[in-house]
């Protein structure tokens, strides 16, 4: 059975830092991922190290203006295995794992038709991998409109902030709103210091959030993102990648 | 089942075969890759016999990306050339039902991989063109006899392409000129009733779905995939009235898709019982009392029609489900149907639409009427629009002097009117008091206000919001 775990959070808190370095983790522990880019502003190719990426939002884009032409060349083409194709072609084969980005929300046309053939499309290529890890906007956009149906994990990415402990809570309401197949609901909190560590617990538990791991302010990190280097090419004996470790060992890997 | 090296099951559809794990490529974004079915003579098929043209999988080079045709002839009796399409739209399924072999796209954009542990499997391509064509006779026992080609020599796929690229034309042809009264059923859609709850989209060969993107053959193949989804079949039943495009098969699914709430939908009609309006449609046509004409919007025209709203607003009241009389929307391929709103004059009836669109539709507007209808570069509002058409003496003109002769006859017998669910509210033309022509438009021809004599007015479920009116006596 394939495995969905979804990373959201407040913009800003280190979400598709933590998408990241969980990839890097799976993919060492040799399974095999398909990681899934579903925020607009999309961020989560560069972490990776993985540039000009296609988008499914052009894909929709440009078959949508073919299969509305009013004098399509051929009226009975497949419309389901040409947007299939798409997706399959733009999905960038990166070594250890698969990476698909959503890209740009759709147009003002009607797109239930082209988010149907999607859904369906999602669904068949999902089972093909051990697990999908998804960077999703907090709006949580791409499951609203089911196109990804189920999650698993839904973990929920937080720095020290009362704000993003707040964005927390409403996307554990929203989630409830949504009537998506969430099974569990997890609080990361990142960028953690000595000094608010305790401060976080504490918040966590009066909010009632699970607290799955705290990920110390990494130097290692800020450093890479200073000089741009991908996030994937992080050492193992980095603080921040120990703790992925062991909440990865938590999500049962 | 005969033994194959590989398994065989509709589980591995969307097995996607990754770059890591791939023996060989064919065809596909880097390379030409066609499929191709051909109805041939039963004597000049051999049975199961697979041709290889080109290396075999045993010559190619592990990583490496080849050109790839694949030409299947089928035969028997009831094989006939119109089945080639519906035959070949199944290339897709059964191929993907082998393990380890990816199939992707159609026509001249096929792409395929085969992976490392199934070409470990087998030395050739022959087992895998077996068993494509077991699946084929077995799920369409029509297809009595079944040989098949693969090229895989650049020369020999172009060349095949060539052939092809004709093959295609000259059945896309055909498809084109498939009609409503060519089939037995129509297909419905309802992807839009989670908003438009009471929206019943008929697709039918003469007219595209509202939001454009399914057509009859849409239908047809979802519909045969998954008959529990979203696309249905609409057994077409009698022929009820041929003008308006009224089938008494549309008339029971409309009744029970919408819960009752509509008893009868006329394809091809545009008063009386229209098609109902989701909100996704592409184009909304407007009926203009002033001028006892159409007019039509586009979703991307920005600006104002010739009645003071643009699309947004009518597509607000239009959309939800709902047969709003005097108001319809349509997909663009709609224009092109030979059939289009033929109940109440076709092209004939057409009096407005923004010039994008009218750039976009000119090839199906009638030569004798694409000067007579005015975008918005020449008609604003309702009066510029009336001297437009009287100039260029289009076609709806005679019906001014028509109805002002029924006017007079209706006053006479002082008959009630009956209101369709009203096509209210809309916002007054700037030209002074026309509520009356407005509430009654389906129903009745042109009525200039101020005339004397009594009118009833009846509204039944009718919005009207007027920010301003003023009533002044005229002036002679």
């Amino acid at each position: 059975m394939t495995k969905v775990i979804a990373i959201t959070g407040k913009g800003g808190t280190g979400k598709t830092a933590v998408a990241a370095l969980l990839i890097r983790s799976l993919s060492k522990k040799g399974k095999f991922i398909l990681a899934v880019d579903a925020d607009a502003d999309t961020n989560l190719p560069e972490t990776l190290g993985c540039e000009n990426v296609k988008t499914i939002g052009d894909a929709k884009e440009s078959l949508q203006a073919e299969i509305t032409n009013p004098r399509p060349d051929n009226p009975d083409m497949n419309k389901e295995s040409i947007l299939q194709s798409k997706v399959y072609e733009i999905i960038e084969e990166m070594p250890g794992y698969d990476l698909l980005v959503m890209g740009r929300p759709e147009g003002s046309g009607c797109y239930c038709y082209i988010n149907n053939l999607l859904r369906g499309i999602m669904d068949k290529l999902i089972v093909n991998y051990d697990v999908i890890v998804i960077d999703a906007e907090a709006g949580l956009e791409h499951f609203s409109r089911k196109i990804i149906r189920d999650i698993d994990d839904l973990i929920v990415v937080t720095d020290a902030s009362r704000r993003g402990f707040r964005t927390a809570e409403r996307i554990c309401e929203l989630v409830v709103e949504l009537d998506s197949n969430v099974g569990k609901i997890h609080v990361i909190a990142n960028k953690v210091t000595d000094s608010n560590k305790d401060k976080l617990v504490k918040l966590a538990e009066d909010l009632k959030l699970s607290l799955i791991g705290m990920i110390p302010l990494d130097p290692v990190i800020e450093e890479m993102d200073i000089k741009g280097t991908p996030l994937f090419e992080i050492s193992d004996d980095s603080v921040a990648a120990i703790e992925i470790e062991s909440i990865v060992q938590k999500l049962g890997f | 089942m005969a033994e194959f090296p590989f398994e065989i099951s509709p589980m591995f559809e969307g097995e996607r075969v990754r770059k890591e794990g791939m023996f060989v490529e064919l065809g596909g974004p880097k390379s030409l890759g066609l499929e191709l079915v051909r109805a041939a003579d039963m004597d000049a098929i051999e049975d199961d016999k697979v041709t290889i043209i080109g290396p075999d999988l045993k010559d190619m080079e592990e990583g490496k990306t080849y050109p790839w045709a694949m030409i299947f002839n089928i035969g028997g009796e009831l094989v006939e050339q119109d089945l080639e399409s519906v035959v070949e739209r199944r290339v897709h399924d059964f191929i993907n039902y082998c393990q380890g072999i990816m199939h992707l796209n159609q026509r001249y954009d096929v792409w395929m991989r085969v992976s490392k542990d199934t070409a470990a499997k087998m030395d050739s391509f022959e087992p895998f063109g077996k068993a494509v064509m077991m699946l084929f006779k077995t799920e369409l026992p029509f297809i009595e006899k079944m040989q098949v080609t693969f090229y895989t020599e650049k020369a020999e796929v172009e060349k095949q392409l060539e052939t092809a690229k004709e093959i295609f034309k000259a059945r896309d042809l055909r498809t084109k000129d498939l009609h409503d009264e060519d089939v037995d059923v129509f297909y419905g859609c309802t992807l839009c009733q989670s908003f438009a709850p009471t929206n019943v989209c008929v697709v039918s060969p003469d007219r595209v779905s509202l939001c454009g993107a399914i057509n009859w053959f849409d239908g047809r193949a979802a519909a045969k995939v998954d008959p529990e989804g979203p696309q249905f079949e609409i057994a077409k039943g009698d022929l009820l009235d041929a003008s308006t495009g009224e089938y008494s098969g549309i008339n029971v699914v409309a009744k029970k898709l919408s819960s009752n709430d509509i008893q009868k939908i006329k394809l091809h009609s545009f008063f009386d019982c229209p098609h109902t309006s989701c909100g996704c449609f592409e184009v909304v046509g407007f009926y203009i009392p002033e001028v006892e004409g159409i007019g039509w919007v586009n979703r991307e025209y920005q600006g104002m029609a010739p009645n003071g709203i643009g699309f947004s607003t009518m597509a607000g009241q239009t959309g939800g489900g709902k047969q709003i009389v005097g108001f319809l929307g349509i997909g663009v391929n709609y224009f092109y149907s030979p059939k289009f709103i033929q109940a109440d004059g076709g092209w004939d009836r057409v009096v407005w639409l923004p010039s994008m669109l009218k750039e976009k539709i000119a090839e199906t507007i009638p030569a004798d009427l694409i000067d007579k209808i005015p975008t918005e570069k020449e008609a604003t509002d309702i009066q510029s629009l009336k001297a437009f058409l009287e100039e260029k003496k289009h076609p709806v003109v005679a019906r001014w002097a028509a109805a002002e002769e029924e006017e007079e006859e209706e006053e006479e017998e002082e008959e009630e009117e009956e209101v369709a669910t009203a096509a209210a509210p809309m916002m007054m033309p700037a030209a002074g008091y026309q509520m009356p022509s407005m509430a009654s438009m389906p129903m009745m021809p042109m009525m200039s206000a101020g005339k004397a004599g009594g009118i009833k007015i009846t509204f039944k479920k009718a919005k009207i919001s007027i920010e301003r009116m003023v009533i002044s006596e005229k002036k002679e």
